[in-house]
């Protein structure tokens, strides 16, 4: 551990107080055989029967640490989640870390200790990193920044292109968790609630499903939701895309915060939540094998691909419908 | 308007039934004998967004027509308040609050000018949302040494809080830039017109809730108009369109509570002394439809130094109300008048998005337009309400 309570701007000066940080936090929580901070490039032993996967993603998120999660967690699953969803089982991972001058070190102990953790839960090593220290006020206390790599096997045909008009369309668990929650730890609009981020792996439901020959697509609906995944497959399939509000799984704490403030919970941001698009005869397979894993429980088939043109068409709980639309912009509590 | 003292009448269902659910409802509005077109007017967006987001208009069957009304505050806030916080923002250093819908309201100025406090924000004004206005309170504790305008637009589910502030107090650096109305003088301005356009009224829920379902009593007392007080889940609503239903076949007027839970006999006690201890009932300019008279609130004399524009000195243009109500070519008061659908605007859509709004029914949330934006509604002019899908 290191003597300073906060970060200053010598621990970006390339010297001792840098290394100190490195060694002190990074290393002490990430340290795997394959992260050699004495060299400038790290090999990556991969089975070359398999296709390397890449992805690259950014954390920004404010507060840095709410309840169910933190920056750390959320810039390995968001990363880790992208891999699986696309099929592939992730392995390694880079880090670059963006410190604010001024970031307690404690804190930044415990967001790299989570981060640790993510990783080795989600069985992916950190390869190589960075960190870099920015003047107070250029930044929001720690931005995280990760590049994942993993293998799919040559088989595996998941894609945009495999979706099928009377495919059946699943969710892993209930949606809108991490918006809510996230948006709770910000204390505005006097809210309180009890409402965790659903942060975590998704590999678990990811790679027993990725093997069915039903499968055809999966995807983390993170920024802008199960709508905006819905609005994805619509556009890239050119089908309509039905939703049943009945049946898609919400928590009363994260539909009271919605009712209270005009939100729509299909456009609520998930960081732990998977959806797939399969063959109806897969559907019941794929949700018996969800439901018994942790935080499965609530796995539902919430829709069906249908021929259209494009739509995102939401059955309402009365016999109603209405068309989902494109997120518009940031929405902001409402009068009444 | 003379106020009719007559008591919120009979249930449409007797206590040995049991309740129905929402689709029950619907199969029992399906069973009416309807032969004629019906044109139900909901006074709030709450409930016309719940109607558009539950589909309900594909749900019903096609003689009866939903006309949203005009309870948005945000879309009949008069223009000159608007473009009189903008000019605060602009003019002096303070901090200026609103709740969230307000930012994005557009004002007619010139080119260049910031239109909204949403552009005067990004422009370097100081203007934050709120969603309680004990907030406005929190920040002008949290920041002794500015002033901080409170931008309160609302009706009286959002003026009764306000008025409990100013009742226990306000710091001194808080000031209240008010504009608040009253709905039910609204709705006797339409129902007062020639020709109105609707045959039965869904009244508010919330509003009955403070101010007591019997402010309602004068639509079927004095217009022969069925009514019903309804709240915002599609079961509550539903059971109010078959209690006006009932009501229209039967030739037989009254004010039903589809909202008993909340809505009691004399509102809420408490919420309606306050509102007295802090406001006068005055005559009140809305947005694009004029003065009505006895619908807005306005503070007592002895809390005048809680109003920001005696304290800055600031005259409302007169000049404004008539210059400044809506843009061209933009016809959210015959929206919010319940004269025309909102994709019959024919900007709707087209020059008026909830990206680039022209008129205030595309900002918020409780607005007809918005609303019928975010539940999908893309085809223009001459669509029936409701043919959408």
């Amino acid at each position: 551990m290191i003597k300073d309570r906060h970060i200053t701007l010598a621990h970006g000066n390339g010297g001792r107080y840098m290394r100190e940080l490195i060694e002190g936090v990074f290393v002490r929580h990430l340290a795997n055989p394959a992260l050699d901070v004495l060299h400038d490039a790290a090999p990556l032993a991969l089975d070359h029967r398999l296709v390397p996967y890449i992805t690259t993603d950014a954390f920004t998120v404010q507060p840095l640490e709410f309840p169910g999660g933190d920056i750390g967690s959320l810039a390995v699953n968001g990363t880790v989640n992208d891999l699986a969803v696309s099929g592939a089982v992730p392995h390694f991972l880079t880090l670059n870390a963006i410190i604010e001058e001024g970031l307690a070190v404690d804190l930044l102990d415990r967001v790299v200790a989570n981060l640790a953790e993510a990783a080795a839960t989600a069985g992916v090593k950190i390869v190589a990193g960075d960190t870099k220290v920015v003047p107070r006020g250029q930044g929001g206390g720690l931005y995280l920044a990760t590049t994942g790599v993993g293998l799919r096997d040559t088989g595996c045909a998941l894609g945009l292109d495999a979706i099928r008009v009377g495919d059946a369309i699943l969710v892993s668990g209930p949606v809108g968790d991490h918006g809510i929650a996230v948006m709770l730890a910000r204390e505005a609009f006097e809210l309180k609630g009890a409402v965790r981020s659903d942060c975590a792996s998704v590999l678990p439901f990811t790679a027993p499903v990725a093997r069915f020959a039903g499968t055809h697509f999966m995807r983390d609906p993170t920024r802008g939701g199960l709508a905006t995944v819905a609005h994805e497959i619509a556009r890239a399939s050119g089908t309509d895309v039905h939703l049943y509000e009945a049946q898609v799984p919400v928590r009363d704490a994260v539909r009271s915060v919605c009712e209270i403030l005009g939100y729509d919970p299909y456009y609520l941001a998930c960081e732990g939540r998977v959806v797939a698009v399969v063959t109806p005869e897969t559907a019941d397979d794929v949700l018996a094998l969800w439901r018994t894993l942790p935080h499965g429980a609530q796995a539902s088939r919430v829709g069906t691909i249908e021929a259209g043109r494009g739509r995102v068409v939401l059955e309402t709980a009365i016999g109603g419908s209405r068309f989902l639309e494109e997120l518009e912009d940031d929405p902001l509590p409402r009068i009444c | 308007m003379k106020r009719s003292g007559q008591a919120v009448a009979e249930r449409t269902v007797s206590a040995a039934e049991p309740i129905p659910d929402a689709r029950g409802w619907l199969e029992r509005i399906h069973a009416l004998p309807l032969t004629r077109r019906v044109r139900i007017m909901n006074v709030c967006g709450g409930h016309e967004r719940s109607i558009s987001m539950a589909g309900l208009r594909g749900a019903l069957p096609s003689l009866i027509e939903l006309i949203p009304g005009p309870g948005c505050p945000v879309c009949v806030c008069p223009e000159e308040d608007v473009h009189a916080a903008i000019q605060l923002v602009f003019n002096q250093d303070i901090t200026l609050v609103a709740f969230g819908d307000m930012l994005r309201v557009p004002a007619n100025v010139p080119k260049g000018e910031p239109r909204s406090l949403q552009e005067a924000h990004a422009a370097g004004g100081d203007v934050r949302p709120i969603a309680s206005p004990r907030e406005a309170v929190k920040i002008a504790q949290q920041n002794p040494d500015r002033e901080v305008v409170f931008f309160a637009a609302g009706f009286e589910t959002t003026t009764a809080p306000v008025a409990a502030l100013l009742v226990e107090g306000v710091p001194p650096n808080l000031s209240l830039l008010l504009s608040g109305r009253r709905t039910w003088p609204a709705v006797a301005l339409l129902l007062g017109s020639e020709e109105p356009c609707f045959d039965a009224l869904i009244a508010p829920g919330h509003v009955s809730a403070v101010m007591g379902p019997e402010e309602w009593n004068f639509v079927p007392a004095e217009h022969g108009m069925p009514a019903a007080v309804a709240g915002f889940e599609p079961v509550s609503l539903l059971a109010a369109l078959y209690s006006v239903l009932r009501q229209h076949l039967a030739g037989r007027s009254f004010l039903d509570n589809c909202y008993s839970a909340v809505v009691k006999r004399g509102g809420n006690p408490t919420a309606r002394q306050l509102l007295d201890r802090a406001f006068d009932t005055v005559d009140a300019n809305w947005r694009g439809i004029g003065t009505i008279p006895a619908s807005g609130f306005a503070l007592k004399d002895e809390l005048a130094q809680v109003d920001t524009l005696r304290r800055f000195r600031l005259d409302i243009d007169e000049r404004r109300k008539r210059a400044g109500q809506m843009p061209p070519g933009c016809d959210c008061a015959r929206v919010v008048l319940g004269k025309i659908y909102p994709n019959q605007c024919a900007l709707y859509g087209k020059a008026c998005t909830p990206r680039r709004p022209v008129g205030p029914c595309m900002v918020s949330d409780e607005g007809a337009c918005r609303i019928w934006w975010s539940s999908g509604i893309r085809e223009g002019r001459g669509e029936r309400a409701g043919s959408h899908y």
